[in-house]
């Protein structure tokens, strides 16, 4: 599938700031199964960007601005081929979950992680084990779980801030889809399945029903879904929200422990007041015409600029070895 | 004032040195018949001259230097630190010229090392991992282990530019590391501060010796940050950050950038324009080239690390992601503090440099290894357990020195995370004679001695000798009742 996206960023600024650094994580990857043909960041003013991999294999840009402004803006134009994804041609016991060499290969995907905590014997571990008592493959682990996620969880617009725990997250009952990707990580990390974030787009009007007719131009945010580990086969990706399978509406820009390792966005600036950013992703198949109106405009919380802070006595006198 | 060890040596003669005891452990003066090691024969014979009256005199001579110059030191205690006069011992450390030679080439082997593996992990295929060196899971969950660091370029492939490695000498004599300081390791100040009071105070004592200056330091750190300017920059701008005046080692920072001739600045005076690095000065901004920073990695930046760090300065990761400026240390050394890696540092001597290691480490044992794990547990009452994530002496449980139900705490810690911990045989630091209660007497030390790595590798001659003021104690760290001596390398052994 041909898909353009084209995603935009508006940073306002209640007042004017002297100064504003940002990293911007919003190229989509190259791998097996997508294809960039074409990529572009802009920004208004006119900005030099530089652009590095990260760890993760993500590609990270740094935008910075020093100079007095009320407003910045960024434009990220990609034109992306996607392929279907596989599933799984083996089922492996859950007993090679245990093997050391697989585990040790994984180990940053089985451990709590800044937004996948959870600890021995709490609401998390229990919902997962019971979640997958009786499951004798590693697939039908993963896939109790997933659907545990979807029971846990109604799908729901602004209900969670980032920093929301996985037991807090059970225990509203709500959340948009970082939530459900979190606390399927949470889930199956803590009965033994290595599992990664993701973040990237997807090409759906709606994100909870992939099923639906989505048209051929949306207008969405920034998706998150999840991978995991199966053993002597490789990466599963799914898509929590949705209780699917990702696949090729699905375009991939990094994964990582979380979304702490892949935000689309994350700055600080110089100056009083209150930042806001408007985003918005276009999405559109690039095969027949283009309807004019996108349809429908969930929304996913993004980090917002924080601004900087300037003395701490605790945090100076903590530096010392 | 009885010693519980029985068969003590007394010095021979009269005075300060009378009752002097040297059996407690391995004696840096006297060897074990009473005789006086040949680098110690002068300065044995000059205190054996003096009087109470005089040390007591020298000694005041000494703390109203310090506290002229504002010397000082801080004690932590609930929330406010105290301040107190930077306490020094007026008894000399000596080491011999052919005994320095050695330990500073094992000194040097051992930082070579350390880097190698920093750069082969940073920014390397990291072959020490694929190879099992250490193990990969152990490194992947270490807290020192910094994402952003991996593939930042670093001139020279030094990652660490200042090194404190702390070694002790046991029983047999032998040095020995204790710990690995490669993040931001203080105390060198007080290393220069000490020889200009002693050389002040007690200049006589320095007519029978040929020591090594100390007020090298400078020039030789001057020099390695200059090597280490982004594309060999000539007369780079250095600058040294420093967490601000609340932090304890801030005089330090202050005299390291004054006898460097470099600005001293906080993370506010830095702004990052077009991803280079400017310091802002009343001429207008500079920009800068390297940056001696004295804050942790975690508070360097904001965008990419700590949001709330009011310390660092906003994107200094993209300019050192673009190669427009250094930062030393480099990003992430603390994998290699982590005390989980510290019993591979043999290994990975003999890994990347075919060599036996010179200095060998204090005999540890893994908690993540089930059999050494049981051994260790089974004799925890004789050996030593530290946290893998600590410094200076923090969460240290002394076998011999707890009690059972500190021990038992202590098992049930390391069975439910033997991931953050490594036990250690207990080490009796070798001994020294100290001025306490109007005599001379033994009393336990360690040493830092600080490598300096840029282009070429120097070790510093010397270093912090740390020595515990309380009889019998092995606690050595100056916030919990520790002093300090004068370090002394001979510059060659023949009188």
């Amino acid at each position: 599938m041909r898909l353009g996206i084209s995603y935009r960023m508006h940073f306002r600024y209640s007042e004017p700031v002297t100064e504003s650094q940002n990293e911007v994580r919003v190229r989509p990857r190259d791998d097996e199964h997508q294809r960039v043909l074409s990529y572009q960041l802009t920004s208004r003013p006119v900005l030099n960007l530089l652009s590095v991999l990260d760890y993760w294999d993500t590609v990270v840009e740094h935008v910075g601005l020093r100079s007095s402004h009320t407003e910045l803006e960024l434009l990220a134009e990609a034109q992306v081929e996607t392929a279907p994804r596989s599933t799984p041609s083996v089922a492996p016991d859950p007993s090679t979950l245990t093997e050391e060499d697989f585990r040790s290969a994984h180990l940053e995907y089985l451990v709590p992680s800044q937004h996948v905590g959870w600890a021995s014997g709490d609401v998390v571990e229990q919902r997962a084990a019971s979640a997958v008592a009786g499951a004798e493959s590693v697939p039908k682990m993963v896939l109790a779980v997933v659907a545990d996620v979807r029971a846990a969880l109604l799908y729901r617009q602004d209900s969670t801030d980032i920093g929301v725990t996985l037991p807090e997250l059970i225990d509203g009952g709500a959340g948009v889809c970082q939530d459900f990707a979190h606390l399927a990580l949470g889930m199956l990390r803590s009965v033994g399945v290595p599992a990664r974030y993701v973040s990237g787009y997807l090409f759906a009007a709606d994100e909870t029903a992939l099923d639906a007719d989505q048209g051929d131009l949306v207008s969405v945010q920034t998706h998150a879904w999840i991978e995991v580990a199966v053993p002597g086969w490789g990466w599963w990706a799914l898509d929590p929200t949705n209780g699917g399978e990702a696949g090729e509406r699905h375009v991939v820009i990094g994964c990582g422990r979380d979304y702490g390792d892949v935000p689309p966005v994350r700055g600080v600036f110089t100056g009083s007041g209150v930042a806001v950013v408007d985003a918005e992703v276009l999405i559109s198949r690039q095969t027949g015409f283009a309807p004019a109106q996108p349809v429908s405009k969930p929304s996913a919380p993004l980090s917002v600029p924080t601004p900087v802070r300037t003395s701490d006595r605790q945090q100076q006198a903590a530096q010392q070895q | 004032m009885a010693d519980v060890s029985g068969d003590g040596f007394s010095g021979p003669g009269t005075g300060l040195l009378d009752e002097y005891d040297a059996s407690r452990a391995y004696d840096e003066v006297f060897e074990p018949d009473g005789s006086v090691r040949s680098a110690y024969t002068r300065i044995v014979e000059r205190f054996r001259d003096l009087g109470v009256t005089e040390l007591r005199r020298l000694e005041k001579l000494v703390a109203e230097e310090f506290r002229r110059q504002g010397i000082t030191f801080t004690v932590y205690s609930e929330e406010e630190g105290t301040e107190r006069i930077w306490p020094m011992d007026l008894f000399p450390r000596l080491i011999a010229a052919a005994e320095w030679d050695e330990l500073a080439r094992g000194l040097s082997q051992r930082v070579a090392a350390l880097n190698c593996f920093l750069a082969d992990f940073y920014n390397g295929d990291g072959e020490a991992l694929a190879d099992g060196v250490v193990p990969r899971w152990l490194v992947v969950s270490s807290q020192g282990f910094e994402r952003n660091a991996v593939g930042i370029r670093v001139p020279h492939n030094a990652h660490c530019n200042i090194a404190g490695i702390d070694v002790v000498r046991g029983a047999d004599g032998r040095y020995r590391v204790l710990e690995d300081n490669l993040r931001n390791p203080s105390g060198i100040s007080y290393v220069v501060e000490n020889r200009a009071a002693m050389a002040k105070v007690c200049t006589w004592l320095f007519d029978d010796h040929a020591v090594q200056p100390a007020e090298q330091y400078a020039p030789m750190l001057r020099t390695t940050l200059e090597s280490m300017a982004p594309d060999g920059r000539d007369s780079p701008h250095i600058v040294v950050l420093t967490p601000g005046i609340f932090n304890s080692a801030y005089f330090e920072h202050a005299f390291l950038a004054r006898s460097m001739g470099v600005e001293l600045v906080e993370g506010r005076d830095l702004v990052v324009d077009d991803h280079t690095v400017y310091s802002r000065t009343i001429e207008g901004l500079v920009r800068v080239d390297v940056i001696y920073r004295r804050i942790d990695d975690d508070f360097l930046d904001p965008v990419s690390f700590r949001p709330d760090s009011a310390l660092g300065v906003p994107g200094l990761l993209g300019a050192l992601r673009a190669g427009n400026v250094s930062v030393c240390n480099a990003l992430g050394n603390g994998v290699v503090d982590d005390k989980a890696v510290y019993p591979y540092v043999g290994d990975l001597i003999r890994y990347y440099l075919g060599a036996e290691p010179i200095i060998d480490n204090v005999t540890t044992y893994m908690m993540w290894d089930p059999e050494q794990r049981a051994e260790a547990l089974n004799r925890l009452d004789e050996l030593v357990a530290k946290p893998v994530g600590e410094s200076g002496g923090t969460g240290v449980l002394i076998g011999p020195h707890a009690t059972e139900q500190e021990l038992a705490a202590a098992r049930s810690q390391i069975e439910a995370e033997p991931r953050e911990w490594i036990v250690q045989e207990l080490v009796q630091l070798s001994t020294l004679p100290a001025f306490a209660d109007d005599r001379l007497e033994s009393r336990h030390l360690d040493l830092r001695p600080f490598i300096l790595t840029g282009e070429t590798t120097e070790v510093f001659p010397g270093g912090l000798t740390r020595v515990a003021m309380r009889r019998g104690s092995l606690i050595v760290n100056s916030s919990k009742g520790g002093g300090s001596k004068d370090t002394w390398v001979l510059a060659h052994d023949s009188p």
